[in-house]
């Protein structure tokens, strides 16, 4: 009962939050979609954290260290790497850009700049089929939260995830999923630094994490190196993982963050904070939870969606049950903090560059926020199909390989497009549709067509990433220099004039 | 970056992070997150793993030549 009581003041705080950014909200798509572009320095940073610290960071992240040792934590390095990137090398231009022409969406933005309907439909498309089955795993992660705390099935913890995600979204547009993200980082990482305090504080009270380390180095040594107790992390496949997590920037939910920003000095302090409390405190907490002190405190487990667990479970062992409500919103929260920049990108995408882009050109301000909030129930129901999956059986409890195997290829689909086209001049339309559809088609072809044994024989069986981009970025830049270059309008409105408004004192 | 490619520093700036990804990437296949070969796996201050290790020491060197840049060198302050 106190659980349910805990979980119901969870809730009504988000939701009154929600309903508090509908009361004050300008009512217009800019004010819906991007916050009316008025997001500072800090909660920029919560915004776009824990946009990208999903459940991820509390399952499949420690999960697969634990399997696999701490070979993984590459991804971590390349993406502390990828989102500076963003902010440091692209971001300035993209707002810039977006706020001097009024995009609202960086599928609109590139579409414009290659003057290209058809990329941005193709855009459109191949975001959204990445993005929804990735928001999909955020209500799952809850739902198996709820079942090994309270007991309750898969399905109902995921349906609390997206009632909440619904009513956020709709009723807070982007600028109450960023607050509200301060929120629940703030409630996720003190249950996952907390927990893991307090577990070493009773397991290890001798040495701490020292001991536990000690501990590992005598019964698993293996757990404490590359390549790993399976042999999995060799130093092609490290780097390799290194490199996937350097994509972070070009995931669309992190992109879009920075069209939100209020001002340029935003891109000049951000990467600060995505070093020191990025890289050097958040991600060290799972990471010591995964490679250090689930090994340590429980040996032994070998099932991938029992490692996935691990953490939950080492809570579950050595601490009070209240406490593991407590983590279980911490749970909660990281799912949430992630599904609504997701389902928000989503929406935007739909309403502004399907519905509006394609079918409905005239749409006015209302409609298309309109659109966007009925996009987001759509996307929630949609999305709840991975759920659906992963009970009847039918699909991978491992949720890690989830994010690094199939949504950060798709979306990487679009970084040639996405970085030719903020800085390079010679990028045409015919280099963007064609390295786009060459590297989407071989991806999705190369994920679905698999050998006797498995193995994806398109892609040859190594990181869908690794052929697909190269020759995407290859098609994109041979393409373009064969092709006649862009107008000089186009290179006014989307270099010069961006570079002016930088140079500016604005 | 089209602005950092456009006078030194900025081309300074970002041959700093291009090294520092190669020098990882030559740390990795040298074998320093592996155990030794007749030996346990390095562990610094009795718990930090190398892979552990390498990363923070990489995203410290990225956070220094960050702040020296973009604090006195770049073109949008």
């Amino acid at each position: 009962m106190v659980d349910l009581i805990a979980l119901g003041v969870f809730s009504l705080i988000i939701i009154a939050m929600a309903a508090y950014g509908y009361r004050i909200s300008a009512k217009t798509a800019e004010d819906y979609m991007l916050g009316g572009r008025t997001i500072g320095l800090v909660v920029m940073f919560f915004f776009v954290l824990f946009a990208i610290s999903s459940s991820w960071t509390f399952y499949g992240f420690p999960g697969h260290l634990y399997l696999h040792g701490p070979g993984y934590v590459f991804f971590i390095w390349g993406s502390v790497a990828g989102f500076a990137a963003l902010y440091m090398f692209l971001g300035p231009r993209l707002w810039a850009l977006a706020k001097i022409n009024r995009f609202l969406s960086p599928v609109e933005a590139l579409a414009e700049r290659y003057e290209s309907k058809a990329l941005r439909v193709i855009l459109a498309v191949t975001m959204l089929a990445f993005i929804i089955p990735y928001v999909g795993v955020q209500p799952l992660g809850v739902g198996r939260g709820f079942e090994a705390l309270i007991g309750t099935p898969l399905w109902v913890g995921a349906t609390y995830t997206a009632v909440l995600l619904v009513i956020l979204v709709i009723l807070g547009g982007m600028r109450i999923v960023a607050w509200v993200n301060i929120f629940l980082g703030t409630v996720y990482v003190t249950a996952l630094l907390g927990s893991l305090f307090w577990v070493i504080a009773v397991v290890f009270p001798d040495g701490g994490v020292v001991q536990a380390a000690q501990q590992v180095l005598v019964s698993e040594p293996a757990k404490l190196s590359t390549p790993g107790p399976l042999g999995a992390y060799s130093s092609v496949l490290v780097i390799g993982t290194f490199v996937v997590g350097l994509l972070a920037f070009s995931w669309p939910h992190v992109v879009i963050g920075a069209m939100t920003a209020r001002d340029k000095t935003l891109f000049k302090w951000f990467p600060l904070l995505i070093f020191i409390f990025g890289g050097l405190f958040f991600y060290i907490i799972p990471f010591v939870w995964g490679s250090i002190i689930a090994p340590a405190a429980l040996p032994g487990v070998t099932d991938v969606a029992e490692a996935d667990r691990v953490v939950q479970t080492t809570i579950q062992t050595f601490l009070p049950r209240w406490f593991g409500v407590f983590v279980l919103m911490g749970v909660i929260a990281a799912a949430v903090s992630t599904a609504a920049v997701q389902l928000m990108t989503s929406s935007i995408i739909v309403a502004r560059d399907v519905i509006q882009g394609v079918f409905k050109p005239d749409a006015n301000d209302q409609q298309i926020t309109l659109w966007a909030r009925l996009a987001v129930i759509a996307i929630v129901i949609l999305s709840l199909g991975v759920t659906v999956v992963v009970s009847l059986g039918l699909g991978d409890e491992a949720m890690a390989l989830y994010l690094t195997d199939v949504s950060v290829p798709g979306f990487a689909q679009w970084a040639p497009a996405l970085v030719g086209g903020l800085l390079w001049k010679r990028g045409t339309r015919q280099g963007a549709v064609a390295g786009t559809l060459v590297g989407v088609v071989w991806l999705v072809l190369g994920l679905l067509i698999t050998n006797e044994a498995g193995a994806r024989i398109l892609l040859l069986d190594l990181h869908p990433v690794i052929l697909t981009l190269p020759l995407n970025a290859i098609v994109y830049v041979v393409v373009s220099l064969l092709t006649e270059k862009p107008s000089e309008e186009i290179e006014d409105v989307f270099f010069n004039e961006v570079d002016d408004y930088l140079r500016s004192e604005r | 970056m089209r602005e950092m490619l456009e006078h030194a520093p900025g081309r300074i700036y970002l041959l700093v992070l291009l090294l520092s990804v190669i020098l990882m990437a030559v740390a990795v296949f040298m074998g320093v997150t592996d155990a030794p070969a007749d030996g346990e796996p390095i562990l610094v201050f009795g718990w930090m793993t190398m892979p552990l290790v390498i990363g923070v020491v990489f995203v410290i060197v990225w956070l220094i030549a960050y702040l020296i840049y973009f604090t006195k060198h770049w073109p949008y302050r």
